[in-house]
């Protein structure tokens, strides 16, 4: 009882008992201890995937219930009790479908875009303080590397609107990779102005520097909130800026040639970037995994979820932004207001 | 260092390159196909291609009584049956020479402003479903599903009502449908306000259908649109004031039009035709008084040799029926004339300059059923 | 300059307008009606698929088999009504009468011209089959019983069909 205590709220003492334990017992079998480092890293990368998968899988079956809730509708509730289930039965029956390779794609591009899209979503989980002391590895430049690697996506995109031989997709991949170019520098804005409250790029001490609910950075920096959101919901080609898919305009936009294994990983692609910006908010804005009562990893997942709900409160209530408005909207409106939110914090924090 | 040139040389200007919006397109709303003419994003030319869903049904309807053709008028517009039921048996009373009684006067008033309705209600959803909003289609049809109960209640069909008959009703209304209709005239003016909020003063949907696919006033009347299409462009032609039929003068109700004839106002016109349809529907449960349903009708219906044209106020412009009778019990020639075609037939005028997303909402802003197109 | 932030204002005062309608409709319950197990509750004259129910009284169908329906149906799909007149008794009945239950457009144009009100609309509208021959149906042969509210309706319709009949014909 006491163990399980200790271990739900003093984490990262725990872990690093366990790690010195373990350290002394590979040495004493004389071993070298770079190994030990090997075989831990890789526990905890499977730790990390296997907690993506089935949050995936939970966060799927969650979209539908909230936009039955928003519809005055029943969402899934057939498959397993009250329709937990329904994201199992989905996945089967994507996998054993077809898998179709239209003729003259671009065979290597076309097998190797999905991957491109879904392989970057996984590698920013490394930087995520999913609770205290459990963070797979708290780089030095934890901003950054998430910023980089999501821009890594553009050339999944990319690619697999290129490699479909269709001019619907072709269109679909350009206007993303416009998108996703336009809205990452609002967003690197906004960000800006948390690193110069905080004062390191370590996600670690960012979430240390908002100890107590008044230091929250959400309530220092409203609209930054607000931008980041907005600009994160465009990165990861969601409505109302999901004209890439835009069912009724280009028949599902570039993923329109994929099937079976290939379209469920656009599809776990997709909700994952969308825990991913969730996450990276609660963590910048709302103080990540602090919280009075609650162990701090259940404290993480409540906040990630009350954003990812608020996102989809957004997407099942407004229509799509044409083309060019989006184009308008990021270069003429937002990154001047993020610009003004950035110089307004500097002079704010140099004077007070 | 290579000089930048400050423009493309000559032959190497964009391509124009044809797009076909083929017959299998989520939002063309029906089998229909519209070849485009595109320079990058920009539409050049537009040229529908009807004829994917044509089921010859007036060479059909050469072969059928008099009064078999009613169920069959249904189904060319399948969304307001009851007009299209209308102004057939309108045309059929011309011929004959007879009166109907008041009481089925008001009863036909009901049943077409309940489909006008429906009707607006579908294209509310359809509409938003295009622009890319997902719930709205959800909340009208919750409203719509009230609608077809009352109508079921009355005529026992969900879609294709066979409402009518020549010279008046074959049942009267039942009993429980009269209290329906108080029930959902009582809040249904504050359901068409949050559908407003919803979708249509959204700032996205403004941005995207304010100034596009701008119809002028002539072009709009040469080309012969009728119905909301044409009343957002400030032209005030509306059936059931010009012509009125079936007891239309005795109801109070204004004629909504838009300034400028842009989409945004078409969607403002149908909007406010829902809220006038209301104030008629509540009129109407004032004036409906006991009396008779069917005026004296021969059994075999066999009219005198002429011909007669008998047009009819529906969701999408003017529903007109032209007879032409040789004195058998069988039609010699029936023309329908639907609104859809001649609205569809306006397109080129009013998508050329402006690019392909606003090509999707121009479309549904004309609100065409295709089956109607092809008949 | 001002207008650019009014422009903004105006926006995102529409945007929550949007967002409070969604917000209203969480409280709403859900309007589903879910099927097999809640049927849905359908009107009186619903037009479902055509029978030929047992007169509970005469413990036989109603109808004399005088075609007035073959007659008025717009496609056909009443094809064949067989006439038989058995001995002692005054009027005909029908011994055979195919419905094609897949070309029929459920019109009710057949029921309203019935002077016997002997075929009626039922309730059943789950009439899909794998087989196009189980379509064409004896209505006869099939002795079908009507029950519900259905039933009454329909003996309220031939009460008013006889009376009808008996001031046409003296």
């Amino acid at each position: 009882m006491e163990l399980i205590k200790e271990l739900l709220f003093n984490t990262d003492k725990k872990l690093a008992e366990f790690y010195l334990w373990a350290k002394n017992l590979w040495l004493s079998f004389g071993l070298h201890p770079v190994f030990l480092d090997i075989i831990i890293q890789l526990l905890v990368v499977i730790a990390v995937a296997a907690f993506l998968v089935f949050n995936a899988l939970f966060i799927i079956y969650y979209d539908r219930k909230v936009a039955a809730k928003f519809q005055v509708r029943y969402g899934p509730n057939r498959v397993g009790y009250k329709g937990i289930l329904q994201t199992v039965a989905d996945t089967i029956k994507l996998l054993i479908k077809e898998d179709i390779n239209p003729d003259k794609v671009d065979k290597v591009i076309f097998v190797l875009a999905p991957f491109l899209v879904f392989i970057p979503a996984f590698m920013v989980f490394l930087v995520i303080p999913f609770g205290k002391g459990l963070i797979p590895a708290d780089l030095n430049i934890g901003i950054l590397y998430v910023l980089a690697i999501t821009g890594l996506s553009v050339i999944g995109i990319l690619s697999a609107g290129w490699a479909s031989n269709n001019k619907y997709s072709l269109i679909g991949g350009l206007r993303s990779a416009a998108q996703i170019v336009s809205y990452e520098i609002p967003m690197v804005l906004a960000i800006l102005a948390i690193l110069i409250l905080a004062g390191s790029l370590k996600m670690g001490d960012i979430v240390n520097a908002q100890s107590s609910i008044s230091k929250w950075f959400i309530f220092l920096q409203p609209v930054g909130f607000l931008i980041f959101l907005i600009a994160g919901n465009a990165e990861i080609n969601r409505a109302p800026f999901d004209l890439p898919e835009a069912e009724s305009e280009l028949v599902s936009g570039f993923i329109t040639e994929y099937s079976a294994l290939k379209f469920a990983f656009f599809f776990l692609a997709e909700y994952t970037n969308l825990f991913l910006t969730s996450a990276i908010a609660t963590t910048l804005f709302l103080g990540g995994w602090q919280g009075p009562f609650l162990p701090s990893f259940v404290w993480f997942i409540i906040k990630v979820y009350l954003v990812v709900t608020f996102l989809m409160w957004i997407r099942w209530t407004f229509p799509r932004i044409r083309v060019d408005q989006l184009m308008e909207f990021s270069w003429k409106y937002l990154i001047p207001i993020a610009f003004l939110n950035l110089i307004i914090t500097a002079i704010v924090v140099k004077i007070v | 260092m290579a000089d930048i040139p400050l423009q493309l040389e000559k032959g190497r200007e964009t391509d124009e390159y044809i797009l076909s919006m083929g017959p299998q397109h989520p939002s063309t709303h029906g089998v229909l196909r519209v070849v485009l003419k595109l320079d990058g994003e920009v539409v050049k030319d537009a040229i529908p291609d009807v004829g994917y869903i044509h089921t010859g049904i007036e060479k059909l309807l050469e072969n059928r009584k008099y009064d078999q053709i009613i169920p069959y008028t249904d189904r060319t517009d399948y969304l307001s049956a009851v007009n299209n039921n209308l102004a057939y048996c309108l045309a059929v009373e011309k011929l004959l020479g007879i009166e109907v009684p008041e009481r089925a006067k008001i009863i036909r008033v009901i049943l077409a402003e309940l489909n006008r309705i429906m009707s607006h209600l579908l294209w509310y959803s359809a509409y938003g479903m295009d622009m890319g909003a997902l719930t709205p289609i959800i909340y009208a049809f919750r409203e719509r599903e009230e609608i077809i109960d009352m109508m079921e209640a009355m005529t026992g069909g969900r879609l294709t009502h066979n409402a009518l008959r020549i010279g008046g009703f074959k049942y009267d209304l039942p009993s429980d449908f009269i209290p329906k209709l108080k029930k959902f005239i009582s809040h249904f003016n504050d359901r068409v306000d949050e559908y407003e909020a919803l979708l249509i003063n959204n700032v996205i949907f403004t941005s995207r259908t304010k100034g596009i696919g701008i119809l002028k006033k002539e072009i709009g009347i040469n080309y012969g649109v009728t119905g909301p299409s044409l009343r957002g462009s400030d032209v005030v032609y509306d059936l059931r004031k010009i012509e009125p039929y079936s007891g239309y003068e005795k109801f109070d109700f204004q004629v909504c039009t838009g300034k400028n004839g842009d989409t945004w106002d078409r969607c403002i016109v149908r909007m406010n035709e829902m809220r006038e349809s209301l104030k008629i529907l509540t009129q109407s449960i004032d004036l409906l008084k006991e009396g008779e349903i069917m005026a004296k009708v021969p059994k075999i219906i066999k009219p005198a040799p002429g011909e007669v044209y008998a047009a009819v106020e529906g969701p999408r412009g003017e529903v007109g029926v032209y007879i032409v009778s040789d004195g058998s019990e069988k039609p010699y020639r029936i023309k329908l004339r639907s609104p859809s075609f001649s609205n569809l037939s306006v397109l080129k005028e009013i998508v050329v300059g402006y690019k392909i997303a606003d090509i999707v909402a121009i479309m549904g802003s004309l609100d065409l059923v295709i089956p109607e197109i092809d008949r | 300059m001002i207008r650019y932030f009014l422009n903004i204002i105006k926006g995102i005062i529409s945007l929550c307008e949007g967002l409070g309608v969604t917000l209203k409709h969480v409280f709403r319950k859900p309007i589903t009606l879910q099927y097999p197990e809640q049927k849905p509750d359908l009107a009186l004259r619903f037009r479902g698929r055509l029978v030929m129910p047992l007169d509970s009284e005469k413990n036989d169908n109603r109808c004399t088999a005088c075609m007035m329906c073959a007659k008025v149906c717009p496609n056909a799909s009443i094809m064949e009504i067989e006439k038989v007149v058995e001995d002692g008794k005054p009027k005909p009945k029908a011994k055979k009468y195919i419905y094609n239950l897949g070309t029929c457009i459920f019109c009710n144009l057949c029921v309203e011209v019935c002077p016997f009100a002997a075929i009626v609309m039922s309730d059943d509208f789950a009439t899909a089959d794998y087989n196009k021959d189980n379509l064409i149906i004896d209505l006869v042969a099939e002795k079908y019983q009507i029950s519900g509210k259905k039933a009454n309706w329909w003996k309220s319709k031939f009460k008013e069909e006889i009376t009808k009949e008996q001031k046409v014909n003296g």
